[in-house]
């Protein structure tokens, strides 16, 4: 069953087209880029070997439109295609096209992922393999999800049956707001996943999200890479992840490993996969299957030593799921994205005029991020993921906090000192973690005093033109000027922002 | 100068009084404060106030100034531009399409009256929905965009004019 790959497209754009990228080509493979009109410039392009347009900055028309992307793999020849993360990842149709075509699909089969990608049937699949699933109810027409209210009480949550990442996804306290939050759930799903359907569960307390990653192969083989702990989630969105899950029981960590297994094994999963789970005192309960790679897989490929890319790429050729190394130390990954902690967290778009990117032993950072680079509305808000590694957690985190202080990023709105704080902070290091973190510790969070005397301080440094030396409109320096001025550099940062 | 940070109504008056080698001293509000800054060759540098140090970075984006200061970032605007905004004595007297993007859902009416804190629209960007609501109380005075419109970063989506109910005055933004 071995099957020679040459080539691979990255159906995706951002730090996971790039990641991708990576990989591959220590696999060997040549890779190519395809790409909107929004991204010409981005990084994903110029780092393939080849770059092919797929259409407008319209998801629906370029990395959304399977056809298209189909036939730039046709054009250049690709022999496998990776799909990433979101965009046509978990669509069947996508999977089956490429399969049509001839071409590998770096993904479980698409009947595999129609059975499990879907939340609705996932949760049958769990059932039927014994597995304890949230009691939950399907459809969510507004009358019989009264009755099912009535029975289990509120909260509930609303969710996309195609859903990832929190989109489509509401929490529902009172019965007061159950059907304008099934219409809202409903129409961003529509629109982020082109599938309307959405399923309601009861709404655990302060459960702890954790989840179990595996590889499966065509020869019949599951393996489980550990677990990570995901509970630290903003709107149902995670945004810092790890692993160990601190604090969880040898029994407990190996029950739900059990509970993954059977799950994939009951699929005949193949490639990667993630199980999810929400974990509530001695109680765990089945969510979804995410069947594909997932943005927080470093924490996993940090802490168990591999490179899940290129696994997923060796076991699309035919070859066999790895057999997990044992694993050591403590990785936490935080999501760094283009939003505004201090005004409910709305998107934020613009240039990037200035990054500092962290470094030092056992720091990651996936990012396509450069000066210059655009975020624009397109597209969701990831601008880099910032992992850390430690011989314990304690080492991971410290390093993170480090990390994230050595982060500077200018142009673009983001939320990297709001992480730098929640990682810093005594709750953090503590592990009190739940799915409600954010909410019971986190909700009023304001930058702090002293940084706001730094800030203004800088701006009047930059702004004020009470310094003699400093050319405030982009003039040449005077002549005979000794000392070179730091600001004189932001007449390039000027450069960048008026090319627009 | 004076300094209206983005997002925030209020103003700063910062004025750099002196400066002496590394020394500045700033003056923010009646407050003054001692400064070290020292320039690195990367376009940033290391300010020391109170013995404890930032990493700074700074950039002028239109008449816009960029600021970061370790992992946290920060934009002010001169305050004569910020103050345009306000001076029909209402927190924002237009409601601004945050970034590109789509408008999802109108709540309001031309002639609606709304309280502060009452959403307003919802614009779908970066597949999310965000809703906008009124930062104070006021009176629709102009909706100027349908459901379903692309909005650009900046376009005026709704018009407001202060409550006839309240004075204008007590809704009014403190300028310090």
């Amino acid at each position: 069953m071995e099957r020679r790959l040459t080539k691979l497209l990255v159906a995706n754009r951002g730090e996971i087209a790039l990641r991708i990228i990576r990989s591959a080509r220590l696999f060997g493979l040549k890779t190519v880029a395809v790409y909107s009109a929004a991204d010409a410039k981005s990084a994903h392009v110029g780092a393939a070997d080849e770059a092919i347009a797929i259409g407008p900055a319209q998801p629906a028309k370029s990395y959304l439109d399977i056809a298209a992307i189909i036939a730039a793999a046709k054009h250049c020849g690709a022999d496998a295609i990776h799909p990433g993360y979101g965009f046509l990842s978990e669509r069947p149709e996508f999977a089956q096209a490429a399969a049509d075509a001839q071409i590998v699909f770096v993904g479980p089969r698409p009947e595999v992922m129609a059975a499990l990608g879907d939340k609705v049937a996932a949760r049958r699949i769990a059932v039927a393999a014994g597995v304890p699933v949230v009691p939950g109810i399907e459809a969510a027409e507004i009358s019989a999800t009264r009755e099912f209210a009535a029975l289990v009480g509120y909260p509930l949550v609303v969710k996309a049956a195609a859903g990832g990442g929190g989109r489509g996804m509401r929490v529902v306290a009172q019965a007061a707001q159950l059907e304008s939050a099934l219409g809202a759930a409903a129409r961003e799903a529509a629109a982020a996943f082109g599938d309307g359907r959405i399923f309601v569960e009861k709404y655990l307390a302060y459960p702890r999200h954790i989840e179990i990653q595996f590889l499966g192969d065509d020869h019949g083989a599951v393996a489980a890479f550990g677990e990570r702990d995901c509970s630290i989630q903003r709107r149902h969105q995670k945004i810092i992840e790890e692993s160990p899950a601190p604090g969880l029981t040898d029994q407990m960590r190996a029950k739900i490993i059990d509970a993954a297994l059977k799950l994939a094994r009951a699929a005949r999963y193949t490639n990667a996969g993630t199980a999810e789970f929400l974990v509530e005192g001695d109680n765990f309960y089945f969510l979804e299957v995410n069947a594909r790679l997932q943005v927080e897989h470093p924490v996993t490929e940090m802490r168990f030593g591999c490179d899940l890319v290129c696994e997923q790429l060796r076991i699309a050729s035919g070859g066999k799921a790895p057999v997990p190394a044992a694993p050591r130390g403590a990785a936490i990954e935080c999501r760094i994205n283009a939003e505004d902690p201090e005004h409910d967290f709305r998107p934020a778009t613009g240039t990037v005029l200035h990054l500092s990117v962290p470094g030092g032993p056992g720091v990651r950072f996936d990012s396509h991020l450069a000066r210059g680079a655009e975020v624009t509305p397109w597209y969701d808000g990831l601008l880099g993921k910032l992992i850390c590694y430690g011989a314990n957690r304690e080492e991971a985190r410290g390093r993170l906090v480090n990390a994230l202080d050595e982060f500077a990023l200018l142009g673009v709105t983001n939320n990297a000192a709001y992480l730098r704080d929640i990682v810093a902070s005594g709750q953090f290091r503590d592990a009190k973690l739940s799915t409600r973190f954010i909410d019971s510790f986190f909700s009023g969070w304001e930058i702090g005093k002293s940084e706001i005397d730094a800030a203004i301080v800088a701006a009047a440094i930059t702004g004020g033109g009470a310094m003699g030396d400093i050319p405030s409109d982009g003039a040449a320096l005077p002549a005979g000027a000794e000392r070179r001025s730091p600001w004189d550099d932001l007449k390039n940062f000027e450069l960048w922002g008026s090319r627009r | 100068m004076k300094l209206t940070r983005v997002g925030d109504s209020r103003e700063i008056d910062a004025e750099v009084i002196s400066r002496d080698g590394s020394t500045i001293r700033v003056r923010i509000g009646d407050r003054q404060l001692a400064a070290e800054f020292t320039a690195n060759a990367d376009g940033g540098g290391v300010l020391t106030i109170d013995g404890r140090r930032y990493l700074i970075f700074g950039a002028r984006r239109k008449d816009s100034i960029l600021v970061s200061v370790g992992p946290a970032s920060f934009e002010f605007m001169p305050a004569e531009a910020a103050f345009r905004r306000r001076a029909r004595g209402l927190a924002a007297p237009e409601i601004i399409a945050p970034m590109p993007g789509k408008v999802l859902k109108l709540m309001v009416r031309d002639g609606d009256l709304v309280e502060a804190g009452q959403a307003l629209v919802v614009i779908e960007a970066m597949k999310m929905e965000t809703t906008l609501a009124a930062e104070s109380a006021a009176m629709v005075k102009h909706v100027r965009v349908e459901e379903g419109q692309m909005v650009d970063h900046g376009a005026v989506l709704i018009e407001l004019s202060p409550s006839p109910a309240s004075s204008g005055r007590e809704s009014a933004p403190r300028v310090e």
